[in-house]
């Protein structure tokens, strides 16, 4: 195997002087940005710091590699997707992007946290930044809208549901939105800290944790990391059962996400409907996986006991989607044909193309925006791709309408998925797990245990597509084989900053609709 | 009358399945007898996520759902921490949302109960040592009850409520 497919990308190491051009050929040239990851070599003996800019460029992951001292080119201008991950790397490593326009603290709020801690420089102890008396250190500033009547209305982080935390701010002038900003990062929990230090299948732990409602995919992403770093490659039927749950997953987030569309418009009725739906799919979760949300159900190189999948229970699986498949074809006549619908959700939240090219969308919000994103196809893992043809599929208007319709389709595919894969499932497991199987699966969890693994010093990258778009995984092991960085780049990630284009001009009243046809996530955003 | 597709539903369920109807029925009308009974009138709840994974509060909206409907057994998730008489806290209290926690806390009117909702908010949080979190809750506030799991199920919570009122 080529070294490029053991680690999952491409890389060219470049000068931070020839970053601008090389990222202008790359988009040009169709590709994007996936996301910027920042390296402390200081155990190691390389320069200290390091940034890789990831692109999807074609089929294939490209990275841009350079050292970039104390600060280096900010790529706002010509790709502003960037503007984020540069804003986290100055939070995190104290490397500052040059002619960055809103060069405010992202993650460390300047209230609370000292400007001179770089958490996850190799050298930060560690130590909680807090003093006995709440020492506020700094101020954050939030851009202001000046003229006649301009007003803001600020809502958070505490929202008025049972909604995560998160900061919205709206300027208005009369009914129509100005501007909208949003200040995330209320729950930065520092999981990639966090994770430094210990073993691959230690920290599966708190990977599956990051996010729970897309645990599993998000698992399978960190999961296509690891195993690429250990070289091991997994059996063609514990690929067949983790995408199973991996659109299992899916399709109860699009149900959910449906059932909140509905409830947002006020169409309780249906609402309500879906969630029964909901209850009942996270119930049969629960009676094969022995968790409603899936959590730690794989381990690495296979799936842990509990959830192992044998014929009688992919029958279960496979009877409740006929159920779940006859709803939804109900609500989707409902949303196609109800003016009462279709008159809220049309033209509501509409992000148009070039917005949603320019900001690197992904999953459904892209999709929506005539984007044909989609990690299963693009940079396929597991069965996807092999066994498992999805069509790239888009729709072009980008409002709220057709992140629904884009919703509903994505929950038809997964539940053609799985019921072929359920169907399929059994011959392939004549009983439960072969010898050889077991064999195979302990041999691998001896090696990794021992810590006699090929691990030291590798680096590798793993994706996957969530309900809401792509999870990225960076990771690079100390000669140990025990994790020395770890980068997650959750899907809200990317989208949040959409929201704040998607929303101008609607009115207020409209944000909550909007926020939930995409809706992302405020624990994977922040960390 | 045709009934609604949601109605027939939960009469289905009434008879199968492990979690049987009747007993999230009972516990809730045990429920209803000992809101009405300690507080009067029914109980209000303030939910603060600090700094949770989401799946406590997917937990916690299921409650809501047409299964359970804790609403009609007298308890409601209210918007405003000076309508609450109990404060709900999942997540692992990150140095970012103590203050808005606190906050909350401060302007609900006595008398208030803290309690804390799954593993990340209590002593046992795999975030624990980590340099962005602030946690466990009761290190910060008093809590009358922590209710275990990650994430504890909606019947768990429902009986944890029970024990509470019981006290
Ligand atoms: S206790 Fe578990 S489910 Fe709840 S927020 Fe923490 S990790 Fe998520």
């Amino acid at each position: 195997m080529d070294e490029s497919a053991e680690k999952g990308f491409e890389e060219e190491i470049i000068g931070k002087n020839e970053l601008r051009d090389k990222t202008n050929g790359i988009i040009y040239g169709g590709g994007y940005l996936l996301g910027v990851v920042a390296l402390d070599n200081l155990l190691m003996s390389k320069d200290r710091f390091e940034i890789k800019y990831f692109f999807v460029s074609g089929r294939r992951i490209k990275s841009l590699a350079f050292l970039p001292g104390d600060s280096f080119p900010s790529l706002s201008d010509i790709c502003p997707s960037a503007k984020l991950y540069e804003r986290e790397i100055a939070d995190m490593f104290g490397i500052m992007p040059l002619n960055h326009p809103d060069l405010k603290p992202l993650m460390l709020f300047p209230e609370n946290w000292d400007a001179a801690v770089h958490p996850l420089r190799k050298d930060y102890g560690g130590v909680k930044c807090i003093g006995p008396d709440f020492k506020r250190y700094g101020e954050y500033k939030y851009k202001k809208v000046y003229g006649d009547g301009i007003f803001e209305v600020p809502v958070g982080p505490i929202h008025a549901g049972i909604i995560e935390s998160g900061h919205f701010r709206f300027s208005l002038r009369g009914e129509p939105i100005l501007q909208l900003e949003i200040r995330h990062f209320w729950k930065h929990r520092g999981v990639e800290k966090l994770c430094e230090g210990k073993s691959l299948s230690e920290a599966l732990k708190i990977v599956s944790r990051i996010s729970g409602d897309n645990s599993v995919n998000i698992t399978l992403a960190y999961l296509t990391a690891a195993e690429r770093i250990l070289g091991i490659n997994v059996p063609q039927k514990v690929k067949h059962i983790r995408v199973i749950f991996a659109e299992l997953e899916r399709l109860w987030n699009n149900v959910r996400d449906i059932g909140f569309i509905f409830m947002d418009i006020g169409f309780n009725l249906w609402a309500q409907n879906l969630f029964v739906v909901l209850e009942d799919i996270l119930r049969m979760n629960k009676s094969v996986t022995s968790h409603r949300y899936m959590f730690d159900i794989f381990r690495i190189g296979g799936i842990s006991d509990t959830a192992y999948i044998d014929g009688a229970k992919a029958g279960d699986i496979a009877g409740l989607l006929e159920k779940v498949k006859d709803e939804l074809k109900k609500a989707e006549k409902i949303v196609l044909n109800s003016p009462s619908v279709t008159d809220r959700i049309e033209l509501a939240g509409k992000i148009n193309k070039k917005t949603a090219q320019e900001l690197s969308l992904c999953g459904v919000c892209a999709r929506a925006s005539g984007l044909k994103r989609d990690t299963r196809i693009e940079i396929p893992y597991l069965l996807y791709g092999e066994n498992i043809k999805i069509e790239p599929a888009a729709f072009e208007e980008g409002d709220v309408f057709a992140r629904t319709r884009m919703r509903i389709k994505d929950a038809f595919e997964s539940i053609k998925i799985i019921t072929s894969l359920c169907r399929s499932l059994p011959g392939l497991l004549p009983e439960a797990e072969t010898a050889a199987d077991k064999e195979a699966a302990d041999a691998a969890s001896n090696t990794i245990a021992a810590g006699i693994f090929r691990a030291g010093g590798r680096e590798a990258i793993g994706n996957a597509e969530t309900s809401r778009g792509n999870a990225f995984f960076y990771i690079s092991t100390d000669g140990e084989g025990k994790i020395y960085r770890l980068k997650y780049i959750d899907p809200s990630f990317r989208n949040w900053p959409a929201i704040q284009y998607g929303i101008l001009g609607d009115i207020i009243a409209d944000f909550p609709l909007v926020n939930k046809s995409m809706n992302l996530s405020y624990a994977g955003n922040d960390l | 009358m045709k009934i609604p597709f949601f109605i027939k539903n939960i009469f289905e369920t009434k008879t199968e399945g492990e979690e049987s109807w009747g007993k999230v029925e009972t516990a809730g009308n045990e429920l209803k007898k000992d809101v009405y009974g300690k507080l009067g009138r029914s109980l209000f709840i303030r939910l603060v996520d600090s700094g949770s994974c989401n799946a406590c509060e997917n937990e916690l909206s299921a409650l809501s759902n047409p299964y359970y409907d804790l609403e009609r057994f007298g308890l409601k998730f209210v918007a405003s921490p000076k309508h609450a008489d109990i404060l709900f806290i999942t997540g692992c209290m990150t140095r970012n949302m103590l203050n808005p926690v606190l906050n909350a806390y401060n302007n609900i009117p006595e008398p208030k109960f803290v309690v804390t909702i799954g593993d990340c908010a209590g002593e046992s949080s795999i975030f624990r040592e980590s340099y962005a979190v602030m946690g466990p809750v009761s290190k910060r506030l008093s809590v009358v009850m922590h209710i275990d799991g990650c994430p504890p199920e909606p019947k768990t919570i429902i009986s944890s409520l029970i024990s509470l009122f019981r006290k």
